[in-house]
């Protein structure tokens, strides 16, 4: 599986719990991990980048792509 | 014009609260929105040809929050 690092503009736990919600609703073909305080979401799936980019922005959070880790 | 209280869970701060304002705000059909983080809830004015309660609480839930119309 590909891991992707994002940096999502998260400020406090209810941003990264909207986060965690949006990446939940994807099911087993979704995992993730998230770092608050550094802003960053860690990715690991093979849906396309824009797919997990989308998914992301829902939030209404700023989203940049790192690149894969 | 119909104009609805929804319940809204999960907010935690202003950024949230402005969040789901842009969003929401943005939909066809919703005239006004003003989400509360003291009241947990949102007041939504809109055009009931476009949106309704409960597609208002799915575009809620869409962001990641909980939501639920008032009973
Ligand atoms: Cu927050
Ligand atoms: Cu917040």
């Amino acid at each position: 599986m590909t891991k992707h690092e994002f940096e999502v503009a998260m400020t406090c736990e209810g941003c990264s719990g909207a986060v965690t919600r949006v990446l939940n609703k994807l099911g087993d073909e979704v995992k993730f991990e998230i770092d608050l305080p550094k802003r960053l979401v860690w990715i690991e799936s093979e849906k396309d980048l824009d797919f997990l980019t989308d998914t992301l922005k829902k939030c209404g959070k700023e989203v940049k792509y790192n690149g894969t880790k | 014009l119909r104009s609805v209280r929804l319940e809204v869970e999960g907010m935690t701060c202003g950024s949230c609260v402005q969040s789901i304002e842009q969003r929401v705000g943005a939909l066809p059909g919703v005239v006004h929105i003003k989400v509360s983080l003291e009241l947990r809830s949102a007041a939504v004015l809109f055009d009931p040809s476009l949106q309704s309660p409960a597609s208002l609480c799915a575009a809620v839930e869409d962001m990641g929050f909980e939501s639920s119309p008032p009973d």
